[in-house]
């Protein structure tokens, strides 16, 4: 068991890790946002699901209940997250920042 | 050294509640020296809270089973739980503080069209 | 305790702590300091403060982010760049903080070392409340019997205190139509936002899951980190999500000013209602044992936890009431139609 957890661990951090390089190397506003908001919802919901299998060193019903309300965290956070990230990238457009183009001069219509 | 080692904690505190302090007085812009207000107030919060800290000691919450049996309850295991009620208090004291200020801000903006402390003291 | 881990979080706090007042951007500066607020309850979670680090979760992290949003949002958001001139002040300033913190240092030799379980905040009455909470009042969370009962006076104060600065908030910024001059100046205009159907879907959706959350962390103060006003804030904070992702006069329809105002009131009133059920019951003010006179089939122990309980549904009705009319206010620019 507590191999599982420390695997899954490792993953969560990977993931957080590819999240924070795409967000200071992409070139626009767009992908920036794309990998903020993507990483960020799936590293989260892999640390919480470590946390839910770390629970289980004794299988009672306080166990099962604190399992179950982090279930809950990561349900919340699958839903508001990609939400917030939408939110934030419909502000973008919205104030007309625009798309990444590899050459500049060419203007996309 | 062995005193900085030991006490490092607290000098992180006051160097906090210098840069909130720092930031109120010389910063030009109003918003600003809210944002400095509140970096205070936390830091007093942290340096306050940091006292009821101990070593290897739980939250201060009894762990009792559903039967409710009394059980000898130590006073080593369970951080201080003091400064936390007192703390509390503070939170909430700033956080309606806080909401003041941006009021008042808020309503510097509507009569001298400015938020920066030159521009307004020209103004007055 | 983990040292380690203390003093990574501590010096990402003080990174922060520089960003939030050096950024010119004063949204980037607002969205620093909820940076900030997260890790200070970070922090305080691993010293084992948990409730007042919900606290701050729930009111640094969040009310006062939005509030820095709608203050942003109402005025301009750069900082101007400056001329010089102001170089003496700097100068100053950055003296006189450099002062007073040699002198906090010198202070700080005689302060007992860090953790240690000897230190006098924790030698003379504290032990008392540790190992007495659970027998007096039979209720777990030592800080919420501390908070609600031991010093009930003074959250009774803090309470009248939150309150008090929601009037304050509409006598300085609630224009009425009856005014002249009610019409804001030209630089103002209150943005409406956009609909957007997905935003809109998900904040309906979830509203009432965060207020039922909120319910919850009222109810269930007295055994798990929580209380009144981590419950309130949180109540008013679906509100203000609902306000955020509708229009705000959706939330005006709801919640009006005279519903907040009356919310209030009830919730102070409350407060201090139990304290003079309890003097006129016959004993002191905010003495909750008398109260098993009038509660069936209680005892005094489990009468201070139901009073507990009573006002700590006071304190989160007015908390939820002034945290929303606070909002309303700043971001209507106290007209109250738009938003």
């Amino acid at each position: 068991m507590d191999i599982v957890v420390i695997v899954l661990t490792v993953i969560a951090l990977l993931f957080f890790f590819a999240t924070t390089v795409g967000l200071l190397r992409f070139p626009d506003f767009y992908s920036r946002m794309h990998a903020a908001g993507k990483g960020d919802t799936l590293s989260s919901l892999v640390i919480l699901l470590a946390l839910v299998l770390y629970n289980f060193h004794e299988i009672n019903l306080a166990n099962l209940l604190v399992a179950m309300k982090i279930l809950l965290i990561a349900v919340f956070i699958f839903m508001a997250s990609p939400t917030a990230t939408h939110a934030i990238i419909d502000a973008g457009y919205e104030s007309g920042i625009k798309p990444w183009a590899k050459n500049p001069e060419e203007e996309s219509p | 050294m062995q005193s900085i080692i030991s006490s490092y904690n607290y000098w992180i505190y006051i160097l906090l509640m210098m840069i909130g302090l720092y930031a109120m007085l010389a910063k030009n812009n109003l918003v600003k020296k809210v944002i400095g207000m509140s970096i205070f107030q936390t830091a007093i919060i942290v340096f306050y809270v940091s006292t009821g800290a101990k070593e290897h000691a739980t939250i201060p919450i009894i762990a009792h089973g559903h039967g409710a049996v009394e059980a000898a309850v130590d006073v080593a295991h369970y951080a201080n739980p003091l400064p936390h009620v007192l703390m509390l208090t503070a939170i909430v004291v700033s956080v309606g503080t806080l909401g003041v200020a941006l009021a008042i801000c808020l309503g510097i903006h509507r009569r001298y069209n400015s938020l920066e402390e030159d521009e307004i003291q020209e103004q007055l | 305790m983990i040292w380690q881990l203390d003093l990574s979080i501590l010096t990402l706090i003080v990174i922060c702590a520089f960003a939030t007042i050096m950024v010119k951007d004063l949204l980037s500066a607002a969205i620093i300091f909820g940076a900030y607020s997260f890790l200070m309850c970070l922090l305080w979670t691993e010293m084992g403060a948990v409730d007042v680090a919900f606290t701050e979760a729930s009111v640094g992290a969040g009310v006062s982010t939005v509030l820095f949003f709608a203050a942003v949002h109402q005025t301009t958001r750069r900082v101007r760049t400056r001329k010089s001139g102001r170089m003496l002040a700097k100068v100053f300033a950055l003296m006189a903080a450099l002062l007073t913190g040699l002198v906090l240092i010198i202070a700080e030799t005689d302060f007992p070392g860090f953790a240690s379980p000897f230190t006098p905040a924790s030698l003379h009455l504290s032990p008392y409340y540790i190992t007495q909470s659970l027998h007096d009042t039979n209720v777990p969370n030592i800080v919420t019997s501390v908070l609600a009962d031991y010093r009930g006076f003074d959250t009774m104060f803090e309470t009248a205190v939150i309150f008090t600065a929601g009037l304050a908030v509409i006598a300085i910024l609630r224009r009425y139509k009856r005014d002249d001059r009610c019409d804001l100046p030209e630089p103002y205009v209150i943005s409406e936002g956009y609909p957007d159907t997905i935003i809109r879907f998900i904040a309906r959706q979830l509203a009432p899951f965060i207020q039922l959350f909120a319910l919850y962390v009222v109810a269930h103060g007295h055994h798990s980190p929580g209380g009144g006003f981590q419950g309130g804030v949180i109540l008013g904070a679906s509100f203000i999500l609902l306000a955020i992702s509708y229009d705000s006069r959706m939330i005006i329809g709801i919640m009006s000013e005279r519903l907040n105002i009356l919310l209030g009131n009830i919730g102070v009133l409350i407060y201090a209602g139990i304290g003079f059920l309890c003097l006129l019951l016959g004993a002191n003010f905010l003495d909750y044992s008398v109260l098993s006179k009038v509660l069936p089939a209680t005892d005094k122990i489990m009468a201070r936890s139901h009073g507990m309980l009573g006002i700590e549904i006071g304190v989160a009705i007015a908390v939820m009431a002034i945290v929303i009319s606070i909002y309303l206010n700043i971001i209507s620019h106290g007209k109250y139609d738009k938003g």
